[in-house]
């Protein structure tokens, strides 16, 4: 298969999951930094004290989130 | 109720494998080892609701590799006081709402239809938006009254027909994000794929059901 566009590379990627399952181990890697990336960012920004939840909703509000 | 492909539940169940046993999170917040966010979130929410896990989880559970900072969740509107059960279970086991810490004051977005949102303590992302449907939701009654179950490992949970999740994310969604969801999820479940049903429910979504 001739790669070329984003599309291209998301079937055969699809198309080679389902062949070799241990490419799961891969996607777990790339989920998991994201999850550690993000969580570390707005620990940095919003802190871990009792005043998380303040911090947390100002922020929320600021992006119209809630 | 349906079930996914024996093939594609060998990949999902590897998957699981993998995403079950999260590391102990070095912080003293956040993920405990004891089983992942979702998986968490769920266990407390079947203990009073019914539920349909919709979008970018099944994709992803389904080795989607992108990143998400929610999970959708759709849950029959409640009364208050069922609410009240559910919002103290979630606050008194690890999660906070992102609208307000009382059960009252977020039963009004439930109530108005809105979605809320639970993260656990002290964490922001991954977040679940829980969101609530009522015979009004049309597309999304019509795919919580025809779940399909995912096993992985010892977690069971409910998502769409793969049809309509291909379909959905298609016809109505239609965003790039969402175009290549439903590419990887045709390619991915092609073998279990019923092209006649996938048809009819995008015929269907077209005309609003």
């Amino acid at each position: 298969m001739k790669t070329k566009t984003r599309m291209d590379y998301i079937k055969l990627y699809a198309e080679k999951l389902k062949e070799d399952n241990s490419l799961f181990r891969q996607q777990k890697m790339l989920i998991e930094s994201q999850l550690q990336s993000s969580s570390q960012i707005f620990r940095s920004m919003l802190g871990d004290g009792d005043d998380f939840k303040q911090r947390a909703r100002a922020y929320l509000r600021k992006v119209r989130m809630i | 109720m349906g079930e996914l492909s024996i093939r594609a539940y060998r990949c999902i169940s590897d998957y699981e494998r993998l995403l079950g046993k999260r590391r102990r999170h070095t912080s003293s917040q956040g993920y405990d080892g004891s089983g992942h966010f979702v998986k968490k979130f769920l266990d407390i929410l079947k203990r009073h609701s019914d539920y349909l896990v919709v979008s970018g989880y099944v994709s992803i559970c389904s080795g989607r590799a992108r990143g998400t900072e929610d999970v959708d969740i759709l849950f029959p509107v409640m009364s208050r006081e069922k609410f009240e059960m559910l919002f103290k279970d979630l606050t008194n086991n690890g999660f906070w709402c992102y609208q307000g810490d009382d059960h009252a004051g977020v039963h009004r977005y439930v109530k108005d239809m809105d979605s809320v949102r639970f993260a656990l303590k002290k964490e922001m992302f991954p977040n679940i938006e829980l969101i609530p449907i009522d015979e009004s939701r049309k597309a999304q009654h019509f795919e919580f009254s025809r779940p399909q179950k995912i096993r992985i490992n010892d977690f069971e949970f409910k998502v769409p027909e793969i049809e309509f999740e291909i379909a959905y994310k298609e016809t109505v969604l239609g965003s790039e994000k969402d175009m290549e969801d439903a590419m990887h999820l045709r390619v991915f479940f092609s073998s279990g794929i019923d092209e006649d049903k996938l048809k009819k429910y995008k015929s269907m979504l077209r005309r609003g059901l």
